[in-house]
């Protein structure tokens, strides 16, 4: 999979080029609007990484001259201001996603990941990760066979960090997806949630699932 | 450009009352004038009238007498009379066909008959009239009639004539005089209602130069309504409003960015510490690891603190834009109260909803007041304490309250307590998730939304916290 990062900032663009990379993705690197938009014209590219704030020709005529020489590369726009008109603007435009600076990376990656993945995620009634089984048709959780007394969001929660499982997912992305809280808060509580989570899923059994990435999120993974 | 000038509204105000100070002048003038006219003329026309008539009525009475009077009508028709006031009466007296019997001497060459009126056709009617102009300024009244002689049936026609040029060259000078006073009035009055506008809007001079010496360092100056007249006093009452307002903007202004600073400093200070001590000397992968996993932390708060900031800026600034619509508020708190609930459980906080109303305010929007309210009651309260939130629909309002049984707050606090940063307990300041902006934001999602925030608490008792949403928009 390549990806084309256009931007300007000389520390952003490394620190992209290196996460990404480290992600498994080929990733080039444009510094202005017209350099970028002769590479992604090119063929090859399966994603755009894209700043609006650029110099000489900002990002939104970027998108637009892309999408006029027909050129359907899926676009994630960064951009500073998360006024609602900036994105209207641009999801007008064609662009397919955008992230608000700053953000987290785990949540790029996350929207670069679900970008890519065209289509449905295929339809999973059983998920099972080690020894725990997760039956998203009926809200059932077992380890070792054992049923895992579970409240609904405690379940939801679960669920989502097993659909997502090697996923770092971010505090602000668990509490949109199971609570449906979109803002960010002062609070604790995806935490909170988690510790409780963690005693009914992973402390009475040997092998931990749910892990702790500091300063970014959970990950649900088999760890050696 | 052209257009603006001719427009009224960019004409001064001293021009605009100019104009129609001289235009209500000119009229109240033209009116009195042309009734003072008019009376005048009508008066010496009817006098004129009544006069030429008396002789008219003179000579039918003559002609009426018998014979024996004729010399005294040969005298009253041939010399020529001077009235006291006007100038002459010319007579004449007319047989059959036309033909001339009598007349005042110098009548036939002055005013031959073919110029009178025709008579009325009775010897008893009222006299037919007309002026003539006969050139180099003489005008005549001219009037004809006939009259029975004696008892019989012949009828012989009249002629009289009166000077009236004098009066007519006194009418022209009266109309000359009552115009060159119409001119030099409205002149006067232009020129003197343009110093009397000018002079009532002195006072708007002397504001204007209050208002320039006002600099945002120098916001303390004030007008003293006072010594304004009656109409200003309102505009310096509201110009001193508007610099109260003006300079409590900048001061909060001032307190917010040196909060800020300071809010900043915190983190970024540790930031630099850790890094550098770091950096000191070698040090193992996990180490490395454990100063990057901190700093991480502390860039997501500084993230958040930024998020939130902009987010109170927009609020400010009215550029956000409600996505309001109807809704369940039950429904909606009932969500947020489950979201909090796992952190209500684990502190042992038993956390309780009661009521029902429905809501036109934007839903996102709503959970986050209500959020924000529900953690700072939650980590208030101690283990075993209460917190309750209540719908009430009141009609004109919706009532959203969080009380709690928590510590309280003391009273000097609470109205502070909305302001960016403000603690109430500099102990607490560090709770790792804190940006110190929760309240402010509930405060702007209210403002957003028309409504207010309330706060009332007791120290050891708890606090209530209300939000009153308006019924309708």
């Amino acid at each position: 999979m390549r990806i084309l990062v256009i931007e300007d900032q000389a520390k952003t663009a490394a620190y992209l080029r290196k996460g990404l990379a480290e992600a498994g993705f080929v990733t080039d690197v444009a510094d202005n609007g017209i350099d970028g938009l002769r590479l992604a014209g090119g063929a090859g590219y399966d994603l755009v990484v894209l700043d609006v704030m650029l110099p000489g020709r900002d990002g939104w005529s970027v998108i637009e001259d892309l999408r006029r020489s027909d050129c359907r590369t899926p676009v994630l726009v960064l951009t500073a201001r998360d006024a609602v008109e900036d994105r209207v603007r641009g999801l007008e435009l064609g662009a397919d996603d955008y992230l608000v600076k700053p953000f987290a990376f785990s949540e790029l990656l996350a929207r670069v990941r679900s970008l890519l993945r065209r289509g449905p995620a295929p339809l999973v009634e059983v998920l099972q990760i080690a020894d725990l089984e997760i039956d998203l048709r009926r809200h059932r959780a077992m380890r070792t066979g054992r049923r895992l007394d579970l409240t609904p969001k405690e379940f939801a929660l679960l669920s989502l960090l097993a659909r997502r499982a090697g996923d770092v997912l971010s505090r602000t992305v668990i509490a949109e997806q199971v609570w449906d809280m979109n803002f960010d808060s002062d609070t604790n509580v995806v935490d909170v949630a988690i510790r409780r989570l963690r005693r009914k899923v992973d402390d009475p059994f040997v092998l931990k699932l749910i892990h702790t990435v500091r300063g970014i999120g959970y990950v649900l993974e088999i760890r050696s | 450009m052209t257009r603006d000038l001719l427009s009224p509204r960019s004409w001064s105000i001293a021009g605009r009352l100019t104009v129609l100070y001289t235009a209500l002048v000119f009229v109240m003038l033209v009116l009195a004038m042309l009734f003072l006219f008019w009376s005048l003329k009508s008066n010496l026309e009817k006098e004129d009238h009544e006069s030429l008539g008396d002789e008219i009525a003179v000579l039918r009475l003559i002609l009426k007498e018998p014979r024996g009077s004729r010399i005294s009508l040969a005298q009253e028709v041939q010399w020529e009379q001077t009235t006291g006031r006007s100038g002459n009466f010319y007579k004449r007296v007319l047989g059959a066909g036309g033909r001339v019997l009598m007349q005042t001497v110098h009548m036939g060459m002055l005013l031959p008959p073919g110029v009178f009126p025709q008579p009325p056709a009775s010897p008893d009617s009222a006299p037919s009239h007309r002026y003539l102009f006969a050139g180099h300024g003489r005008v005549y009244l001219l009037m004809s009639a006939r009259a029975q002689v004696g008892r019989g049936p012949r009828v012989v026609g009249l002629q009289a004539a009166l000077d009236v040029s004098r009066e007519e060259a006194f009418i022209a000078n009266y109309r000359d005089r009552l115009l060159m006073v119409l001119v030099s009035g409205i002149v006067l009055s232009a020129a003197a209602g343009y110093a009397v506008a000018r002079r009532g809007l002195r006072p708007l001079d002397r504001i204007t130069g209050t208002v320039e010496h006002i600099t945002a360092s120098r916001l303390h100056a004030r007008m003293e309504p006072a010594r304004w007249p009656r109409e200003l006093r309102a505009l310096a009452r509201a110009f001193n409003d508007m610099l109260d307002r003006l300079g409590d903007s900048f001061a909060r202004l001032a307190q917010f960015s040196a909060d800020l600073a300071h809010e900043l400093r915190t983190p970024v200070n540790n930031l630099m510490g850790e890094a550098e001590v770091a950096l000191g000397r070698a040090r193992t992968a996990e180490e490395y690891r454990q100063v990057l996993e901190s700093g991480l932390e502390e860039y997501a708060r500084l993230a958040r603190t930024i998020d939130s900031l902009l987010f109170l800026a927009r609020a400010d600034n009215a550029e956000m834009h409600l996505r309001r619509s109807r809704f369940d508020a039950r429904r909606e708190l009932d969500a947020v109260i489950e979201y909090h609930d796992a952190v209500a459980q684990e502190q042992g906080v038993e956390l309780d909803c009661q009521g029902q109303a429905t809501l036109d305010a934007d839903p996102v929007l709503f959970r986050r007041a209500v959020s924000n309210l529900l953690s700072n009651a939650l980590q208030y309260t101690p283990r075993g304490g209460r917190v309750e939130a209540r719908l009430s629909d009141l009609g004109r309002t919706v009532v959203v309250s969080v009380r709690d049984s928590g510590c309280g707050i003391e009273a000097r606090h609470l109205p502070h307590l909305f302001q960016r940063f403000y603690r109430a307990d500099p102990a607490r300041s560090n709770h790792p998730d804190g940006t110190g902006l929760g309240l402010a934001i509930v405060k702007s999602i209210m403002a957003l939304h028309g409504g207010e925030v309330r706060i009332e608490s007791e120290p050891g008792r708890g606090t209530l916290v209300s939000l009153d949403f308006p019924s309708s928009a």
